[in-house]
C-alpha cells in the first residue's frame, strides 16, 4: 500500500510495525476499542436513567420537565456543527490543505468551547431553580419525590462525565493543532487527525444519546 | 553503565556463558541499564517485569494482611484485636488481592512479556500506551493505599452501598479513587492486546496456529474491554455519592443499592474470569510441554475461552440470590450459573487427556500445574452448590463461599502464576533456578493451601458466617487448623522468593529452550534481544507440535 495520499502528506512507519498498513489497521481497531469502553461507561448511566423513567413515570418527567429543553437542544445543535468542522478539518488533511485544516480544527474547538459555556449556564439555571439535590443549603425543589432527586442526580453524573470528556477533548485537540500547524506534521501523522476525529464524533454521538434520553423521552 | 552490556564486560561477568552466546547483541536485559531506561522503556518484556516488581509488592502487602486476619481467628472470642482492626484487615487483604494482584497479574506480566514472542511480532501495537498503563495502575494503587496509611478502610473488597457511601467512617474516598484509575489501566493492557493480536502476527500465524496461551488473553482483553467500563461507572456513582451526596444507590436520596450491587457483579463475576482464564492459558502451555504431546482438541479448548468469557457477563445474579431479586431471575441466572461449568469442564478434560499416556516430567512447571488443576476441579464443584437456589439459602455468605472462591482464586490464579514464572524464568531472566527448592515449594504450597482452606467448607457448612470477628466456641479447632495451614502456605511463597531472586545472579545460564517447548517464544534466546527475534522466526505446521501426536486425525474435524 502506498504511504502517501497527496502531495506532503502520508504516515511514518513506527519501529515495531512492519508496514505502515499495518501501523494504521492497528490505529483504527485501537480507537474503536476504545470508543466501544467509553460507550459502556455512558450506557451504563443511561441504562439506570431509563429505568428510572419505567419504574417512576411520574416522577422523573416531572423532573425532566425542569430541565432547560432549548439549552440542551442549542447544544446539539453546537455539537452536531462540531463535527462537521472535524470532518472537514480530516477531509482537509487528506488533501494537505494544512492551513484549511489548521482552521477546521480551531473552528472544532470553539463549538467545543461554546458548549461547555452554554452547559455552565444551564447549571447555573438549575442552581437558581432549586433543583440541585446534593446542596444542604438549598432545598430540592422536588423533594417530596426521591425518585426525581435520583433522576435528577443521575442527570448531573452524566452530563458532567460528558462535560469532562469534552473538557478533555478540547485540551487534547488544541495541543494537536498546535502541533499540526508546524510544516512537515501532515508528511509523519496524518492518521492522528483521523484517529482524533473519530474521537470527536463520539463526544457527540454521546450527547445525542443523552439528550433524548434524559431531556425528551416522556415529555 | 553502558559498556555492561558489551561483549567483553558480558563475557568477563558470566564464567558460564555458553559459546553460543559470544558476540551476540546484547539482550534486552542488558542493552541499557541506567535506572532511565527501565522507568521510561516501551520494550514490552521490560514493561512486564516492571509489573511483575509490583504486583509481588502488593502481592507481599496482602499476604501480611491475610496473616492477620488468620491471626485474629486463632481465638473465637476477638481478643487479640478489636473488630475495627480486624475490618480494615480483611478488606485490605481482599482489596489488594484482587485488585492489585489477582486481575493484573498474569496478564499483565507474562501476558505482556509473551503474546508479542508468541505471535511473531517486535512489540505490542502500542509500547507507550503500554508504559502509560503501568503508571496509571501504580498510580491508583499507591492511591488506595494511602487510605491504608491513613487509617484504613473497613468496607470489604465489594464496597456495597450505603455502607461505603453513608455509614462508612473509614477513607473510603482514596481507596475507591485508586481502584478506579487501575481500572482504567486494565481497560489499556486489553486494549493493546486485543488490537495487537488482531494486527501484529507474523505472516503464517493463523487464528488457528494461536498458543491457547493468546486465545485466554484474547478472551480476557475482551472482558477487560466489555466489563471494566461498567465497574468504572458504578465507581464513579459511588465516589459522587460519598462525596457529593449525589446518591445513586442509597435509599434516603431515592436511590436503590440492589442497583450497586448488580453493577458490581456485572463486572466482577466476568472479573473472577479475568484471573481465571490466563491462568488457564498457561496451564494449557505447560501440561502439553512436560508431557511432550499435542494439546488434546486445541480448537475445543480456544473455543472454550471464548465461551467462558461470554456466558460469564450472564451470571452475576448468582452473587444475589438472598437479596430480593425476583425468583424468576434467580432461577435465571442459577441455569447459566451451571452452564459456565460446561466450558470450564472442557477445559479441564482436555490437559487431563494430554497428560494421559504422555510423556510426564514433574518438573517445578508441571506440579504446580497438577495442583492447579486438582484445586481448581474443587473450587468449580463447589460453585456449582454456591449456583443451585436451595443451597445457597445455606450457606450464602458463609465460609463455604470463603473457600470456594479461594480454592478457584489462590488454587486456581495463584498456582498457575508460579507455574507460569518458573515456566518462563529461563526466558525472562536468562537463568535457570533450582529445581530441587521448586519441587518442594510446589508440594509445600499444595499441602499449605488445602490445610488452610479445606476446612473452611466444613465451617461455612456448619454455619459460621463470613467477615466477623468472633465465632461460636466450637468452631476453634477448625480455625486454628486454618491458621496453622496459612503458615505453612507462607514458607511455601517465601521459598521462590528467595531461591528465584538467588537465580538471577548465581543460577546456571539458560539455554534459549531449557523444556524442549514448542512455541514461538522458545526460537528466540533467553533472554531475548531487544525486538524479539533476530530473525524473523517461522511459524510452526501446527500449534503444539509435539513428538506425541495421539488424537491428532480426531482434532482435525474437532
Ligand atoms: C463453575 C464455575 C463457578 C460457579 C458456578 C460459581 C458460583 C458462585 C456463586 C453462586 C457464588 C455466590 C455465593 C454466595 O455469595 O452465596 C460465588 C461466589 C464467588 N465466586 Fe464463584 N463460581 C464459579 C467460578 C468462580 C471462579 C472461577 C472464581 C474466581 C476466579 C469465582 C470467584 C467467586 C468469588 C470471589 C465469590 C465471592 C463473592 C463475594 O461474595 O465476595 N467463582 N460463586
Ligand atoms: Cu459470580
Amino acid at each position: 500500500m502506498s504511504e502517501r495520499l497527496a502531495d506532503g502528506v502520508g504516515v511514518a512507519r513506527a519501529e515495531h510495525f512492519e508496514s505502515v498498513a499495518q501501523q494504521r489497521e492497528a490505529a483504527t481497531l485501537g480507537i474503536w476499542a476504545w470508543l466501544i469502553t467509553e460507550l459502556l461507561l455512558f450506557s451504563a448511566l443511561f441504562l439506570v436513567a431509563l429505568i428510572t423513567r419505567i419504574q417512576h413515570p411520574e416522577a422523573t418527567v416531572a423532573a425532566a420537565k425542569h430541565l432547560k429543553f432549548w439549552i440542551g437542544a442549542t447544544n446539539t445543535v453546537v455539537l452536531i456543527c462540531s463535527s462537521l468542522t472535524m470532518s472537514m478539518a480530516i477531509e482537509f488533511s487528506r488533501m494537505g490543505w494544512q492551513r484549511a485544516m489548521v482552521r477546521a480544527m480551531l473552528a472544532t474547538a470553539a463549538l467545543g468551547g461554546l458548549f461547555l459555556v452554554l452547559k455552565g449556564y444551564e447549571y447555573y439555571a438549575d442552581w437558581d431553580e432549586h433543583m440541585m439535590p446534593f446542596l444542604s443549603n438549598r432545598p430540592f425543589a422536588l423533594a417530596e419525590t426521591p425518585a426525581a432527586r435520583l433522576f435528577v442526580n443521575l442527570y448531573y453524573v452524566a452530563t458532567l462525565l460528558h462535560a469532562l470528556h469534552l473538557f478533555t477533548g478540547i485540551a487534547l485537540l488544541l495541543g494537536m493543532t498546535w502541533m499540526a500547524a508546524k510544516a512537515g506534521f501532515l508528511a509523519r501523522h496524518q492518521n492522528w487527525i483521523e484517529v482524533y476525529g473519530l474521537y470527536w464524533h463520539f463526544i457527540d454521538l454521546v450527547w445525542i444519546l443523552a439528550f433524548p434520553i434524559l431531556y425528551v423521552v416522556n415529555r | 553503565m553502558s559498556a555492561s552490556g558489551s561483549i567483553g564486560g558480558t563475557a568477563r561477568r558470566e564464567p558460564h556463558t555458553p559459546e553460543s552466546t559470544i558476540g551476540r547483541k546484547p539482550d534486552y536485559l542488558h542493552a541499557e541499564s541506567t535506572l532511565r531506561s527501565w522507568f521510561l522503556t516501551t520494550d514490552h518484556k521490560r514493561i512486564a517485569l516492571l509489573y511483575l516488581a509490583s504486583i509481588t509488592g502488593f502481592f507481599v502487602i496482602g499476604a501480611v494482611a491475610a496473616g492477620v486476619v488468620r491471626l485474629a481467628l486463632i481465638v473465637p472470642n476477638g481478643a487479640i484485636m478489636t473488630n475495627d482492626t480486624y475490618n480494615k484487615a480483611f478488606t485490605i487483604h481482599g482489596v489488594v488481592m484482587v485488585w492489585f494482584f489477582l486481575i493484573p497479574s498474569i496478564p499483565a506480566t507474562f501476558g505482556n512479556f509473551l503474546i508479542p514472542l508468541m505471535i511473531g511480532a517486535k512489540d505490542l501495537a502500542f509500547p507507550k500506551l503500554n508504559l502509560t498503563s503501568w503508571y496509571v495502575f501504580m498510580a491508583g494503587a499507591l492511591f488506595t493505599l494511602v487510605s491504608v496509611v491513613l487509617g484504613g478502610v473497613d468496607t470489604g473488597w465489594t464496597f456495597y452501598a450505603p455502607l461505603s457511601t453513608a455509614f462508612s467512617n473509614t477513607w473510603v474516598l482514596p481507596a475507591l479513587i485508586g481502584v478506579t484509575i487501575v481500572g482504567f489501566s486494565s481497560i489499556l493492557t486489553g486494549l493493546n492486546f486485543v488490537v495487537t493480536i488482531h494486527t501484529m502476527r507474523a505472516p503464517g500465524m493463523t487464528w488457528f496456529k494461536l498458543p491457547i496461551f493468546v486465545w485466554a488473553h484474547y478472551a480476557t482483553s475482551l472482558i477487560f474491554l466489555l466489563a471494566t467500563p461498567v465497574i468504572t461507572t458504578a465507581l464513579i456513582l459511588l465516589i459522587a455519592e460519598r462525596a457529593f451526596h449525589i446518591g445513586v444507590f442509597d435509599p434516603a436520596y431515592g436511590g436503590d443499592p440492589v442497583l450497586f450491587q448488580h453493577l458490581f457483579w456485572f463486572y466482577s463475576h466476568p472479573a473472577v474470569y479475568i484471573m481465571v482464564l490466563p491462568g488457564m492459558g498457561v496451564i494449557s502451555e505447560i501440561v502439553p510441554a512436560f508431557a511432550q504431546k499435542k494439546l488434546f482438541g486445541y480448537r475445543f479448548v480456544a473455543y472454550a475461552s471464548i465461551g467462558l468469557a461470554s456466558v460469564t457477563f450472564f451470571v452475576w445474579g448468582h452473587h444475589m440470590f438472598v437479596n430480593g431479586q425476583s425468583d424468576l431471575a434467580s432461577l435465571v441466572f442459577s441455569a447459566l450459573s451451571f452452564a459456565v461449568a460446561v466450558p470450564s469442564a472442557v477445559k479441564v478434560y482436555n490437559w487431563t487427556a494430554t497428560i494421559h499416556k504422555g510423556a510426564l516430567r514433574l518438573d517445578t512447571p508441571m506440579l504446580y500445574a497438577m495442583g492447579y488443576i486438582g484445586l481448581f476441579v474443587l473450587g468449580g464443584l463447589t460453585g456449582l452448590y454456591l449456583a443451585t437456589l436451595a443451597i445457597n439459602q445455606h450457606i450464602h455468605a458463609t465460609y463455604f463461599v470463603v473457600a470456594h472462591f479461594h480454592y478457584i482464586m489462590v488454587g486456581g490464579t495463584v498456582l498457575a502464576f508460579l507455574g507460569g514464572l518458573h515456566f518462563w524464568w529461563p526466558k525472562f531472566t536468562g537463568r535457570m533456578y533450582s529445581e530441587p527448592w521448586g519441587r518442594v515449594s510446589a508440594l509445600l504450597i499444595f499441602l499449605g493451601f488445602n490445610v488452610t482452606f479445606f476446612p473452611q467448607f466444613i465451617l461455612g457448612y456448619l454455619g459460621m458466617p463470613r467477615r466477623y470477628a468472633t465465632y461460636p466456641a466450637e468452631f476453634q479447632l477448625l480455625n486454628v487448623l486454618s491458621s496453622a495451614g496459612a503458615t505453612i502456605l507462607a514458607a511455601g511463597y517465601l521459598f521462590p522468593m528467595l531461591y528465584l531472586v538467588y537465580s538471577l545472579w548465581f543460577g546456571r545460564k539458560a539455554p534459549a529452550n531449557p523444556w524442549n517447548a514448542k512455541g514461538l517464544e522458545w526460537e528466540t534466546s533467553s533472554p531475548p534481544p531487544t525486538h524479539n527475534f533476530l530473525s524473523p522466526p517461522e511459524v510452526p505446521r501446527i500449534p503444539y507440535d509435539y513428538p506425541i501426536q495421539a488424537q491428532e486425525s480426531r482434532d482435525q474435524h474437532g
